[in-house]
C-alpha cells in the first residue's frame, strides 16, 4: 500500500510542477493590460503615467521570465503577491475566504448525499416503479438546471415572495450561527442539487448491477430481508463507482461554487476567482489555479487510495 | 385681602428671582452654545438651505450595496473601486457644483487667486480627524508633500505635476505656488488629491491607513470585511453638523455597505427589505417605479457614451466616412432600445448640464441617405468593411449589435469583436481598430476628458487623433483661470471637434436610484441643482429613526 501511495504522490507532484509553469504563462499571454482596464473603470485616465506608476508598483513592467522567477521565489516563501483588484495580500485573501467556501462545500455535500444516496437506493430497489421514474426525472432536472437560474428563482421564491431566507450575503458562523445557517441554506442547496442528481444516478445504476450478483441472490435465499440485503451486502460494493465519480465531480462542484458565490454574494474563493479572471488579476489567478489543481490532484489521490482500500486488486495492479 | 395680595406679589417676586438666578446659572451653557454657533462661511452658500418643516430623526443603520469592495481606503493608493463609500469618511477641500464646476468650498473656506500661479487657501476651523488630530495647514501640507513623494507609491502624484510648492502661512492658511498658470487647480482639489487625510495617521503607519482611514467625514470606519461589507458608524464630532447649525447630523447611527455582485440579487435584496437604497440597472427602472414600497428618482450622470474613430491609421482619416458613420446611427432608437430611455442625446463631449457644454451644437441627425451619399463620394458606394471592438458586457453587446445593424443598413460592415475590458486595452494601445467603443466616465474639470482623448500623450489617445486646432485649445484651456474665458475656450474646442466629426458622440448618461419609503429627506430639485454640494450637506434619515 505504501508503494502504491508513493507512486501516486510522485505523479501528482510532477503534474503540479507543469501546472505552475503553464498557469503563469497562460495568465501572461492573454492579451490586455489589466492595470489599465481596472483603472479605466474607476478613475479618469487622462494621464497615462498613472497606469505606468501602478504597473511598476506591481512589478508588471518586468520581462515575463523575471516576473516568473520573482513570483515563484516569493510564492514558495509564502508570499503569494498582492491583488491588483483589492490591494490585499493574496494569501490573506485566501485564508479569509477558504473557510467560507469550505462551509459551502460541506453544506453542498451534505445536501448531495442526503438527496442523492437515498434517492439512488430508492430508484434501484423500486426499479421501474413510479418512485423510480420520479427519482430519475428529479436527478435529470437536478443535473440539467442551470445553477444561475435555479439560484435566482429560489431567491425570488424564498427571499422576496416568501421571506424565509435572506436573498444573499454571508455571516460567519462564529458571529451568528443562526444567521449563518439561514444564509447558507439556499446556496448550499443550489450547489448540492447538481451533485445530488449525479449521485442518485450513479448510486442507482451501481446498485442495480450489484443487486443482480450471485452473492446477493444467495443472501436473499438465506432469508435476509431486502433492507438487510441492500444495507449489508449491496451498498458497500455498490458505492465503489460512486467514490470514483465523486473525485470527478469534485471539480464540477468547484466550478458550480464559482457561480453560486457570485449570485449569493458569498465572499468565498469562487467569487474571488471570478473577479480575478475578469480583472486579469494575475497574482490571484495564479494562486487559485495552483490551489484548484492541487485540490483536484489531492482528491483524485485520495480516491485512488480509497479505491485501493475498497478493492485490494487495484493495489496489486497499481 | 390685602395681605393675600401682598403674599401673591411676594411669591411672584421670589419665583421671578429664583428663575433669574437659574438663568444666570445656566449662562455658561448658553455661552458655550454661542461659541458653537453655525458658521456664516457655510450658511452663506446657496445650497445651505434646509427644510424647516422637516423633522429629521436620529437613528437606524442605512443599508446600501456596491458591486465591488472599496479596495484600499487611502484614496492615493491603488486600487480604489468605490468612491461613494470613500466620501463617507474622507472629505475634500473643494467640491463640484451642479454644473460639475469645482466652485464649492468645503474644507477649504476661502480661495484667493493672487496671480495665475499663486493661490492663498484658508481652511475651515473647528475640524478634527477621526483620530482626534487637528485639520490644519500643516496637516494638508504634509499630505500634499506625501502624495508627491515617489516613495509613497501614490498613483495620482502626477495630478500635482503643476504644483511648485505649498507653504504654511499660519495654522489655517496655505500658499500654493504653481510652475505655470494652472486653471485645473480647483478641479484637482475637488478630486482625488483633495481628499484630506490625517497627517498623524500617515506618519504613524502609512500601510495601516489603507485599511484604517482617518478622515474628517460624517462616518467613521467601524469594521471592514474585504469582499463582504463595510460597517461605518456615525461621527458625533462632524464639523459640518456644528458649522451648519444642525447638531444632530448625520442622522443615521451607521451605514452598512454590503457587496453584492449580481444586479438581480441587489434588486431582490431591496424588495425583500434588506437594503434601503439602490442605484438601479436601467432594465430595473420600470419595475422599481411601480413598486409601492419605493421612491425612485432619475438623475443625469456625467458619463459619455460614444464611438471612437481611429483617425490617423485607418479609413477614418477621411472625414466623409466619419460623417457617414455618425449620420447612420439613430441615437434616439439606441437610447430607447438599449438604455430603456435613460440617457440624453449627446451633441458633443460635455453633458448639457456641464458648465462647459456648448449649447449651440445639436446632436448629429440620423440621416442614412446622407450616409450612403457620403460613402459613395468617398469611393465606398459598393460597401465598406471596418473592424473594431466593444465590451463584452450584456448591455454593451446589445449596443454593439444595434449599431452594427444600423451601419449595415447604409452599407458598412462593422466586424466588431466583443472583448473583456483587459483585452480591449490591448487594441486601444496598438490602435488595432477602425471603429470602437469610446466615451468617458466622470466628467468634471473640462481639461481631463479632451486631454485623455485628443491630446497627443493623453491616456486614451495613443496617436489615434491628431487635431492641431483641438490640441492648441486644450493647451489654452489649461492656462486660462478666468472662468468665462475658459468656458469660451471649451465651447470653441467642442465646435472644432464637432465640425471634424472627431468621434461619434451618442448619449450622456442618466441613472436612477430607488429609496425605500422609510428613507426621508431627499429633495430631487436640490440635488439636481447642486449635486455633490447638496448630497453631502443634506444627510438623509429614517422616518421614526428606524429602517
Amino acid at each position: 500500500m505504501g508503494k502504491y501511495i508513493g507512486i501516486r504522490l510522485g505523479h501528482a507532484l510532477v503534474i503540479l510542477a507543469i501546472v505552475v509553469v503553464l498557469v503563469f504563462i497562460i495568465a501572461r499571454i492573454i492579451p490586455g493590460d489589466a492595470i489599465m482596464a481596472a483603472m479605466a473603470g474607476s478613475v479618469d485616465l487622462h494621464d497615462p503615467s498613472v497606469v505606468e506608476r501602478v504597473r511598476h508598483q506591481y512589478g508588471l513592467d518586468q520581462s515575463i521570465p523575471v516576473q516568473f522567477v520573482v513570483w515563484l521565489a516569493a510564492f514558495l516563501r509564502g508570499d503569494w503577491g498582492t491583488s491588483i483588484g483589492t490591494g490585499q495580500k493574496v494569501l490573506d485573501m485566501f485564508v479569509q475566504r477558504l473557510p467560507v467556501t469550505l462551509e459551502l462545500f460541506l453544506g453542498a455535500n451534505l445536501w448531495a448525499i442526503a438527496i442523492g444516496i437515498p434517492a439512488g437506493i430508492l430508484g434501484a430497489v423500486k426499479r421501474n416503479s413510479a418512485a423510480d421514474v420520479a427519482v430519475t426525472a428529479g436527478a435529470i432536472i437536478g443535473v440539467s438546471i442551470p445553477a444561475f437560474w435555479e439560484a435566482i428563482l429560489l431567491i425570488y421564491l424564498f427571499a422576496v415572495l416568501l421571506p424565509i431566507f435572506p436573498p444573499s450575503g454571508y455571516v460567519p458562523f462564529s458571529e451568528n450561527p443562526l444567521l449563518n445557517l439561514r444564509a447558507m441554506v439556499l446556496p448550499t442547496f443550489v450547489l448540492g442539487t447538481h451533485a445530488g442528481g449525479l449521485i442518485a444516478r450513479y448510486v442507482r445504476s451501481s446498485l442495480l448491477e450489484v443487486l443482480g450478483q450471485d452473492y446477493v441472490r444467495t443472501a436473499r435465499a438465506k432469508g435476509f430481508s431486502e433492507a438487510a440485503v441492500v444495507a449489508r451486502h449491496a451498498l458497500k460494493p455498490g458505492m465503489i463507482p460512486v467514490v470514483t465519480v465523486f473525485g470527478l465531480f469534485w471539480g464540477g462542484l468547484l466550478a458550480g461554487a464559482f457561480l453560486v458565490e457570485v449570485v449569493f454574494a458569498i465572499p468565498g474563493l469562487g467569487r474571488m476567482s471570478v473577479d480575478a479572471i475578469f480583472q486579469k488579476d494575475y497574482a490571484v489567478m495564479q494562486a487559485m489555479l495552483i490551489v484548484v489543481s492541487l485540490n483536484v490532484l489531492l482528491v483524485n489521490l485520495l480516491v485512488d487510495i480509497l479505491y485501493g482500500y475498497l478493492d485490494p486488486r487495484v493495489r496489486v495492479r497499481g | 385681602m390685602d395681605h393675600d395680595h401682598d403674599l401673591d406679589r411676594r411669591e411672584f417676586t421670589v419665583g421671578f428671582l429664583t428663575a433669574s438666578f437659574a438663568a444666570l446659572a445656566l449662562r455658561p451653557t448658553v455661552a458655550d452654545a454661542a461659541t458653537e454657533s453655525p458658521s456664516p462661511a457655510v450658511l452663506d452658500q446657496p445650497w445651505a438651505v434646509w427644510d424647516k418643516n422637516a423633522k429629521p430623526v436620529r437613528g437606524g443603520i442605512f443599508r446600501l450595496t456596491r458591486e465591488q469592495y472599496i479596495g484600499k481606503m487611502n484614496p492615493n493608493h491603488w486600487p480604489v473601486l468605490d468612491w461613494v463609500s470613500m466620501g463617507y469618511f474622507h472629505e475634500r477641500l473643494m467640491m463640484n457644483d451642479g454644473r460639475y464646476n469645482s466652485t464649492v468650498l468645503w474644507l477649504a473656506e476661502k480661495l484667493s487667486w493672487e496671480s495665475p500661479q499663486e493661490v492663498i487657501m484658508t481652511l475651515r476651523e473647528g475640524v478634527t480627524f477621526h483620530d482626534g488630530s487637528p485639520f490644519n495647514a500643516k496637516s494638508v501640507k504634509y499630505q500634499i508633500d506625501w502624495i508627491r513623494d515617489p516613495a509613497s507609491k501614490t498613483w495620482d502624484a502626477n495630478w500635482l505635476a503643476q504644483l511648485d510648492t505649498v507653504e504654511v502661512v499660519d495654522d489655517r492658511t496655505l500658499r500654493w505656488k504653481f510652475k505655470a498658470p494652472w486653471a485645473g487647480f480647483n478641479g484637482v482639489m475637488a478630486n482625488v488629491p483633495g481628499y484630506v487625510m490625517s497627517a498623524k495617521a500617515l506618519q504613524d503607519d502609512v500601510d495601516k491607513y489603507d485599511s484604517q482611514p482617518q478622515g474628517t467625514g460624517p462616518y467613521v470606519l467601524e469594521e471592514a470585511s474585504p469582499g463582504n461589507y463595510l460597517k461605518l458608524k456615525r461621527n458625533p464630532n462632524w464639523w459640518f453638523a456644528k458649522a451648519s447649525g444642525n447638531p444632530d447630523m448625520p442622522y443615521f447611527d451607521g451605514i452598512l455597505v454590503t457587496i453584492i455582485p449580481d444586479p438581480a440579487v441587489r434588486l431582490a435584496n431591496l424588495r425583500a427589505g434588506q437594503l434601503d437604497a439602490l442605484v438601479l440597472e436601467k432594465s430595473q427602472y420600470a419595475v422599481a417605479k411601480t413598486d409601492p414600497e419605493l421612491n425612485v428618482y432619475r438623475f443625469p450622470g456625467n458619463h459619455l457614451a460614444a464611438l471612437r474613430f481611429n483617425n490617423t491609421k485607418s479609413v477614418f482619416q477621411d472625414i466623409r466616412l466619419r460623417k457617414a458613420v455618425s449620420h447612420a446611427i439613430d441615437r434616439q432608437a439606441l437610447i430607447a432600445g438599449t438604455q430603456f430611455g435613460l440617457a440624453r442625446l449627446a451633441s458633443c463631449m460635455y453633458p448639457d448640464d456641464h458648465w462647459c457644454h456648448n449649447p449651440n451644437l445639436k446632436p448629429v441627425t440620423y440621416d442614412p441617405d446622407l450616409s450612403k451619399k457620403l460613402l459613395s463620394e468617398a469611393g465606398y458606394g459598393g460597401g465598406l468593411t471596418v473592424k473594431g471592438y466593444f465590451s463584452n458586457t450584456t448591455m454593451s453587446q446589445t449596443i454593439a449589435e444595434a449599431v452594427k445593424g444600423m451601419l449595415a443598413q447604409v452599407g458598412i460592415d462593422w466586424q466588431v469583436e466583443l472583448l473583456a475590458p483587459a483585452a480591449a486595452t490591448s487594441r486601444i494601445q496598438k490602435m488595432d481598430y477602425d471603429l470602437a467603443q469610446g466615451g468617458w466616465i466622470f466628467i468634471y474639470d473640462p481639461d481631463l476628458m479632451p486631454t485623455g482623448l485628443y491630446y497627443p500623450d493623453g491616456g486614451f489617445n495613443f496617436g489615434r487623433s491628431k487635431n492641431d486646432a483641438a490640441i492648441a485649445l486644450i493647451e489654452a484651456g489649461r492656462k486660462e483661470i478666468d472662468r468665462e474665458k475658459r468656458r469660451a475656450i471649451y465651447w470653441q474646442l467642442e465646435e472644432v471637434l464637432y465640425n471634424s466629426y472627431e468621434d461619434a458622440w451618442l448619449w450622456w448618461e442618466e441613472t436612477a436610484t430607488a429609496f425605500r419609503k422609510q428613507v426621508q429627506g431627499w429633495n430631487q430639485e436640490g440635488f439636481l441643482k447642486y449635486q455633490d454640494a447638496w448630497f453631502w450637506s443634506h444627510p438623509l434619515w429614517f422616518k421614526d429613526g428606524k429602517a
